[in-house]
């Protein structure tokens, strides 16, 4: 990333934001600090996935919850876990960091079978069938409480991850009196954005992202010169849904539980609103993106406290709500492209 | 090997009740510059969706070359070397003119993932190779120098060059060019005109819908008229001029 006057303005602003937590808290800054920038970056990660789908290939994707879900699911059920109402903890399973392979690969298998009937609409099409589909395995995981613990959940399951905690987590978190294994969740998701933004780096500017990036533009075009367009938006769809999955597995582990309702469809508009946020098609875009609208939601009891005397909890759920739509509205109109997107390249041209 | 690239028979398309094409037999010939003519609604545009496998056509057969390619998929059509235009221009607004040219350039195996993953130093030539031929094209379409612009801050005669020289880049057998010539002044109509006459002298069979009659008239060696999806005359240019059917289905307002 360049030192550009974009990305100074981008910068300042979020540091602005992060500093917005120690002007409206007295005390605790840094746990809450530290609890934010967790959510923002498994956030973010979800949002990098669903801008390799719409900012570069213009998949209008509205079910990411359920590959992350998909991803939370197939990893924690094969690891040790206890599922259910009765809760009996299962002591055989594979290795953390194997099923999480799996199950990052399941979620792309995911989009891969959802992709081969759905990928051919387009635009507003793929959305609907998108939102169903993220619905259908809502009902169905839910429906599956033998295996899936159904409205109970899933809990300890953490002990995988939490056994491979290096030492240096937990001096870091005791001089900070953190969590130590939320420490490693967060640290583990910065890591994963850093990992995944290398690669989609080295893709976007390949020969493959320039044909997904053709096929964003005009598929019939890129049709007429013998490419197959459905296939490249194929692998586009699989890789993104790689991405949900693994944010959806350290969104489980932060947690500690799976919860069906984890994977509602707020959390697709939640992670659509990050990525307009930070920019359309721009790759460290989410990331800012993600970290301004934690400080919001995390922070809104703070900023409800200056609206309203003595906000009650209904007010300031209000409030989050009307924050974050502001935020959008008055980015539309003066920045459409978002934190970090290119004006050249703007998708979401509202004029 | 007979010398037709194309040849359909009894090709039919309705919509609802009209019906758009309807055509017993057609054959083209690889060293004929050919153009469609008719009035609007004739059926031009999707008897070339229907051949480039746009559209899938209600009956009838279309061969390329001999081989079958009735209801194929376009990509498959575009790489057995017939590669078409659209009528109104489908250029890659939000790429630059090279890379909307490199785009066309790659071929399947070098767009793949894996490769663009691994990196592989024979993508790296390939890229090199691909850019120098995109270059040569672009210089001989004189847009060179809008290399690095966006592809939509080009002006409407541009974008016709821009998506023509796309579409020469991989050198196809077949061209088939939905109005060319559509919007554009009338200095770079001929040009166009020009680069079209060079093309077909190379070798390139080309297939062209247009509006414009006089340029028509002026290159192609072989003029076709629909009207109301069916052959209404199929000739030099001059006998179609002087063709009673056409005059009065469709030149005949002009001539009046």
């Amino acid at each position: 990333m360049k030192l550009t006057f974009k990305s100074s303005i981008t910068i300042l602003l979020t540091i602005f934001s992060i500093s917005l937590v120690f002007l409206l808290n007295d005390e605790g800054e840094i746990p809450i600090l530290f609890n934010l920038l967790t959510f923002a970056g498994i956030y973010g990660l979800a949002a990098i996935g669903l801008n390799v789908h719409f900012g570069l290939t213009g998949l209008l994707n509205f079910g990411h919850a359920a590959f992350m879900g998909l991803g939370a699911y197939v990893t924690i059920l094969l690891i040790p876990h206890a599922a259910g109402r009765e809760g009996e903890i299962t002591v055989s399973g594979l290795p953390f960091f194997l099923a999480l392979i799996i199950g990052i690969i399941s979620a792309a298998l995911f989009g891969l079978l959802l992709g081969l009937p759905a990928i051919r609409l387009r635009g507003d099409y793929l959305a609907i069938v998108t939102i169903a589909a993220a619905e259908i395995f809502r009902l169905l995981v839910r429906d599956l409480e033998s295996i899936t613990g159904g409205v109970y959940g899933i809990i300890n399951f953490s002990d995988a991850l939490q056994q491979s905690r290096p030492v240096f987590i937990n001096n870091f978190a005791s001089t900070y009196d953190l969590n130590p294994s939320q420490m490693w969740v967060a640290f583990l998701s910065w890591v994963s954005i850093f990992l995944v933004l290398l690669l989609l780096k080295r893709l976007t500017n390949s020969p493959w992202g320039r044909a997904l990036r053709a096929v964003r533009e005009d598929e019939d075009a890129v049709r007429a010169l013998g490419k197959n367009a459905v296939w490249l938006k194929l692998q586009s769809f699989m890789l993104g849904a790689g991405i949900a999955g693994l944010s959806g597995v350290l969104l489980a582990f932060n947690y500690g539980t799976v919860q069906v309702s984890t994977f509602i469809p707020i959390l697709t508009f939640y992670v659509w609103a990050i990525m307009i946020l930070g920019g359309v098609g721009s790759l460290t875009g989410p990331i800012f993106g993600s970290v301004m609208f934690w400080v919001i939601i995390s922070e809104t009891n703070g900023i409800a406290q200056l609206i309203f005397e003595n906000a009650n909890g209904q007010q300031i759920a209000g409030v989050r709500f009307v924050l974050v739509g502001l935020l959008i509205m008055v980015l539309m109109i003066f920045r459409p492209s978002g934190l970090m997107g290119k004006k050249e390249e703007l998708l979401l041209d509202v004029k | 090997m007979s010398n037709n690239y194309l040849e359909v028979t009894n090709l039919k398309k309705s919509f609802g009740g009209i019906k758009a094409v309807d055509i017993q037999s057609l054959k083209l010939n690889k060293d004929q510059l050919t153009s469609i003519i008719g009035p609007n609604g004739a059926g031009k545009t999707t008897f070339f969706d229907l051949i480039s496998g746009f559209q899938d056509s209600d009956n009838g057969k279309v061969y390329l070359n001999d081989k079958n390619i009735t209801k194929s998929q376009p990509y498959l059509i575009a790489r057995l070397g017939m590669i078409r235009t659209f009528q109104l221009t489908k250029v890659f607004d939000r790429m630059t003119v090279l890379e909307n040219m490199m785009f066309s350039a790659s071929n399947v195996n070098n767009d793949s993932f894996l490769k663009s993953l691994i990196k592989l130093p024979s993508q790296k030539i390939n890229e090199k190779n691909i850019r120098d031929k995109s270059f040569e094209i672009m210089k001989e379409l004189n847009i060179e120098h809008m290399a690095d612009s966006y592809a939509r801050e080009l002006s409407g005669g541009q974008k016709k060059l821009l998506e023509l020289g796309r579409s020469i880049i991989n050198d196809p057998k077949i061209l088939l060019l939905d109005e060319p010539l559509a919007g554009v002044n009338p200095k770079l109509a001929e040009e166009i005109l020009e680069i079209i006459l060079n093309l077909s002298e190379k070798g390139i069979s080309i297939l062209m819908v247009e509006h414009n009659i006089e340029a028509v008239m002026k290159i192609s060696e072989r003029v076709i008229v629909l009207a109301e999806g069916k052959v209404i005359a199929d000739n030099t240019p001059e006998n179609v001029r002087t063709d009673e059917n056409v005059i009065s289905a469709y030149l005949g307002s002009e001539n009046e």
